[in-house]
């Protein structure tokens, strides 16, 4: 996974990304047990297109001249299905700006907090999501104070 | 409410501290047990009609102890 995340930083170095962070199972799996997935969320914020709008075509774009194929809604890279999903409401924005800079083995990459991972996890509301909540209160260090904060201000603090 | 058999109690007590020693682990060490995980479930996945992929990580290394 160290090559994968290599891969992401040289698209933020390269412009390509603006930011980047993993979040979905592998972002809750950095802090609580680890649980079975098949692929890596990681959330990002694309550049803006000339009309305003966002896609990831640009970003696609650059993972295939850098030899990586889609697969289904994922892109292979260094043989780890990486689903990019756009920062496409303020939560998400938040979250990917106030991710943790955080090292696999010697490889600098971004984790989102926990808060703003159960906040996402209560936002999406499945049942695998809500297992997700579970577990990092159960498991993680939550700082209570700022995710009743987090809560508050999106709107699911009743959630 | 039935009080749990002490051997039962023992064993959610020895599982519990068993998560919780796994959530403490590196983050990279975390991922090869994911790994794990996905070599265990993608044959029955497979076998449900569910076309999964187990990662191909560069780094792959036993870390069950």
């Amino acid at each position: 996974m160290e090559k994968t995340l290599q891969v992401l930083n040289d698209l933020v170095r390269d412009g390509v990304l603006s930011r980047y962070a993993i979040g979905g199972a592998m972002g809750a799996t950095f802090y609580a047990e680890p649980v079975l997935t098949f692929d890596l969320d990681i959330f990002v914020i694309l550049p803006r297109t000339g009309s305003g709008l966002l896609t990831l075509e640009p970003l696609y774009d650059a993972l295939r001249a850098r030899g990586y194929t889609e697969e289904g809604e994922c892109v292979n890279i260094e043989g780890i299905p990486v689903q990019f999903l756009p920062a496409h409401n303020d939560l998400l924005v938040e979250a990917l700006t106030e991710a943790r800079e955080v090292f696999y083995d010697q490889t600098p990459t971004r984790v989102m907090r926990t808060e703003h991972l159960v906040a996402i996890a209560l936002q999406t509301g499945p049942d695998k999501d809500r297992e997700r909540v579970r577990l990092l209160r159960e498991q993680a260090a939550l700082d209570r104070e700022y995710l009743a904060n987090v809560l508050t201000r999106h709107r699911l603090a009743g959630k | 409410m039935n009080k749990l058999d002490p051997e039962i109690a023992r064993l959610i007590t020895a599982k519990e501290q068993r998560r919780h020693k796994l959530a403490a682990l590196p983050f990279a060490e975390k991922v090869r047990l994911v790994v794990k995980l996905q070599q265990m479930a993608a044959p029955v996945l497979r076998a449900r009609g569910r076309p999964v992929a187990v990662w191909r990580l560069d780094d792959l290394k036993p870390v069950l102890r």
